[in-house]
């Protein structure tokens, strides 16, 4: 009783001792909050880019570290995200980030309570917005993925080979996907009209070992000479570099891991929208939904662009890819038009008009560039006018096609 | 068979005798143990651990105007858990191994999300969330009942076969969740990608503004459910055959007990209770999702022995365990590099060892000394 009764109080003692440190708070100072699917303390994949944009852009903006309030781990589920959001903005937090789909229940009533009308909450590849203090933010990666199609279809053609590997995520079930299926299958097509682009689904956001496996598949069974990839790690690109052939990888450069492969990879610069939203945020608040607003930044805003080209890329690449951004950049042309862009091996670029067709053989945008069509709920497709916007379904989310060229193999 | 005069050189051995005081203090002792071994580890990656433990033992409610939110939060963790935990208990009391709760929940969910979206959005809220608790009990109890009838006729076991119902449950839940179609009511029909859609208006929890607080009615429900459960095992016929099943199915047999009818009906009772929680959370949550058990059918197992399947012991741990849940966010939120892998880590720790003082305190292991000392100690089976 009395070991006890002493090994309790000496516990105390030790604890008290340790209650005596100070604790500081940080009134006045602007809080961001932030939800993140996975962790905050990930070495890479998808929160770890969020998270290392969203320090870039607050060391950028001379903040400290103890600003940024993080709740991680948080599941797709509106009482886990509600109580992440009850937690931040009690901490203080003036900005909600939310990256993760599935939180968009949550944070739009949250954005609607009236407690927390000062507060401003801002959605990563979400579609629902409010005028006040709510929005939603993506990147049109798609244009990114385009330059790093002809950085593959000109090694394609240096190759002699026009079977170009892709390991997906997911295909036509996500526009995400698709429509970064279709951006470089067109990329890829500008150079070399005969390649053929072979989509293999892992059916996840993130299987390292399914990853690899379905891109050896790609360069065994179907003869792939270049690989590119829309999922978390590098493994298609080290199994790329393993079996001497070469690829694209996304997120981030992955020339680090596949040096003798890599091309180049279309990457997300999170900071530039991060460094947009917490500076309206914390200067001019009421301003937020007319400076940022619904923000679908591409190559202009540099919140997308393409790793540096390396060595292993073919002879002219870099003349070509730049004058394609360049394009991009000042609004002369984009991806999913109906105007096709052809070069050739000096790296003359031409534009033809004509109708973009699906791999199924029908008019996805009309050869006016007018129409666009999108699949109904009886499957069917149907004309959808408004030219702009319409195309905007690819970060909306209405893309669910794949493009001529595009063929997906079970894996 | 062991020969009986050799005598195990380990044996573990039922503690009698101990003060009820003196167990109270090695509880508070495993409590404070691991609270040093989590502020060692706090202090490893920088954090303050006063201030971290302020901020979970508290909620974080300390300076805070939206502290109501807080509790809110919490009553939303508590109440699920605490009915699964009762419903556990009463499986647990018969010997009956009931770790399908998880299952049964997310069954239990899916029938109220039913109910909430096609019942008339006119119909009035207390009539629909009732319609709700009694589909969602309904469908959990059915569950319960194969289990039970399955267990009695043909000797299924019952551990296995509600185990691997969590994983059809889920699925079946997962299979509603990512498939977009016309007579998928559970989606948002505006979102191009499958996401749960939010349920109508008339089925969301009724709330009692208590100021900017606002109390669910589940709470008043899960009290009242408290005082049944206790009355039931303690007071009713039911409760004592319950108990005596447990103890002795010979016994209860010889004593002319109907078994097989006692185990499926206490099942029935249990899964059904578990089902209600799962319509209950769903109203309270306002949508379903992969994660909506919130872990209460496992959770609820250790709540379940941890509270020696006491109802009055199984709303104290409840509250308890709540609290280190919700507490977990919050303290990880206030201290940098803390994520919520540690707050885990944290609450397994805590657990572990307080699971481990209770084990130590119904139990004592006994070193073999000398053959001849024989202990005439009961043995136990462990």
């Amino acid at each position: 009783m009395k070991k006890v009764l002493s090994l309790v109080l000496a516990l105390v003692l030790c604890f008290s001792l340790v209650a005596c440190n100070g604790t500081n708070t940080d009134d006045e100072k602007f809080l961001v909050g932030a939800i993140y699917i996975n962790g905050q303390n990930d070495t890479a994949g998808y929160t770890y880019a969020h998270h290392s944009g969203i320090t870039k852009a607050m060391e950028q903006l001379g903040m400290d570290k103890s600003q940024l309030k993080i709740v991680d781990n948080v599941a797709e589920d509106d009482a886990a995200v509600t109580q992440a959001i009850d937690t931040l903005a009690s901490q203080g937090c003036k900005l909600i980030i939310g990256i993760s789909f599935g939180y968009l229940n949550a944070m739009q009533d949250a954005a609607e309570k009236e407690q927390y009308k000062d507060i401003i909450f801002s959605h990563a590849t979400g579609y629902l917005s409010n005028e006040t203090n709510f929005n939603n933010y993506f990147g049109r990666i798609y244009q990114a993925r385009y330059l790093a199609g002809i950085a593959a279809g000109m090694k394609s053609l240096e190759l002699n080979n026009n079977n170009i590997g892709y390991v997906a995520a997911y295909g036509t079930e996500y526009a995400e996907t698709c429509s970064g299926i279709n951006g470089f299958a067109l990329g890829v097509q500008s150079v070399n009209p005969n390649a053929k682009v072979y989509v293999s689904k892992i059916n996840n956001w993130a299987d390292e070992a399914k990853e690899r496996q379905i891109a050896e598949n790609l360069i065994d069974n179907y003869n792939c000479g270049v690989i590119a990839q829309h999922c978390d790690s590098a493994q298609p690109q080290i199994a790329a570099q393993e079996k001497n052939a070469f690829g694209c990888g996304y997120n981030s450069d992955m020339t680090a891991q596949a040096p003798k492969a890599h091309l180049t990879a279309p990457v997300w610069n999170w900071d530039v929208y991060y460094k947009l939203a917490i500076e309206t945020a914390m200067n001019t608040p009421s301003e937020f939904m007319s400076k940022v607003g619904i923000y679908y930044g591409g190559l202009k805003e540099g919140f997308v662009d393409i790793a540096p080209l390396t060595d292993n890329c073919a002879e002219g690449t870099k003349t070509v890819v730049d004058a394609v951004k360049a394009m991009m950049i000042n609004g002369e042309w984009d991806v999913f038009t109906n105007v096709k862009l052809s070069i050739d091996k000096d790296g003359n670029i031409t534009k033809t008009e004509g109708a973009l067709l699906d791999n199924e053989g029908h008019e996805v945008i009309s050869a006016d560039g007018n129409t666009y069509y999108v699949h109904n709920d009886a499957g069917a497709l149907e004309a959808v006018e408004g030219g702009k916007s319409a195309q905007d379904g690819v970060i909306k989310g209405s893309m669910d096609y794949y493009v001529a060229g595009v063929e997906e193999i079970n894996g | 068979m062991q020969s009986t005069n050799k005598e195990p050189l380990i044996r573990i051995v039922k503690r009698t005798g101990l003060k009820k005081r003196y167990a109270a203090l090695l509880y508070l002792a495993s409590v404070i143990i691991a609270l040093g071994i989590g502020a060692i580890l706090l202090l490893s990656l920088k954090a303050n651990p006063a201030e971290y433990y302020k901020q979970m033992f508290t909620l974080g409610t300390i300076n805070n105007k939206f502290a109501y939110l807080q509790y809110e939060n919490y009553i939303k963790e508590f109440v699920p858990l605490l009915i699964t935990s009762l419903a556990l208990s009463l499986a647990f009391k018969m010997k009956f191994w009931n770790i399908g709760g998880e299952g049964q929940f997310i069954l239990g969910a899916l029938a109220g999300a039913t109910v909430a979206f096609l019942v008339p959005s006119t119909l009035n809220p207390l009539l629909t969330m009732i319609l709700m608790i009694f589909a969602g009990a309904l469908v959990g109890g059915l569950i319960g009942l194969l289990t039970s009838v399955l267990n009695v006729k043909f000797g299924t076991d019952e551990t296995l076969f509600t185990l691997m119902f969590n994983y059809i449950a889920l699925y079946i839940l997962t299979y509603f969740g990512e498939t977009k179609a016309g007579w998928n009511i559970f989606l948002k029909t505006d979102s191009e990608r499958p996401q749960f859609a939010k349920i109508p208006e008339n089925a969301r929890m009724i709330k009692i503004p208590l100021g900017d607080f606002s109390l669910e009615i589940s709470f008043v429900f899960v009290i009242l459910l408290v005082a049944f459960i206790f009355i039931y095992l303690t007071k009713t016929k039911h409760g004592y055959e319950i108990s005596v099943v447990g103890d002795s199915i010979n016994t209860a047999k010889y004593s002319g007990m109907k078994v097989d009818k006692i185990i499926c009906r206490t099942m029935f009772l249990s899964a059904a209770l578990i089902g209600a929680a799962g319509a209950i959370r769903t109203s309270s949550v306002q949508s379903l999702s992969t994660s909506i058990t919130n872990d209460v059918g496992w959770t609820g197992i250790i709540v379940a022995w941890l509270a020696k399947l006491n109802p009055i012991g199984i709303v104290i741990v409840t509250a308890l365990i709540s609290i280190l849940q919700c507490g977990c966010i919050t303290a990880s939120v206030s201290a940098n590099n803390v994520d919520s892998h540690f707050a885990d880590l944290l609450q397994g720790v805590i657990l572990f060892i307080i699971l481990a003082a209770d084990f130590f305190i119904r139990f004592k292991i006994v070193i073999r000394k000398s053959s001849k000392k024989a202990s005439t100690q009961k043995e136990v089976n462990v």
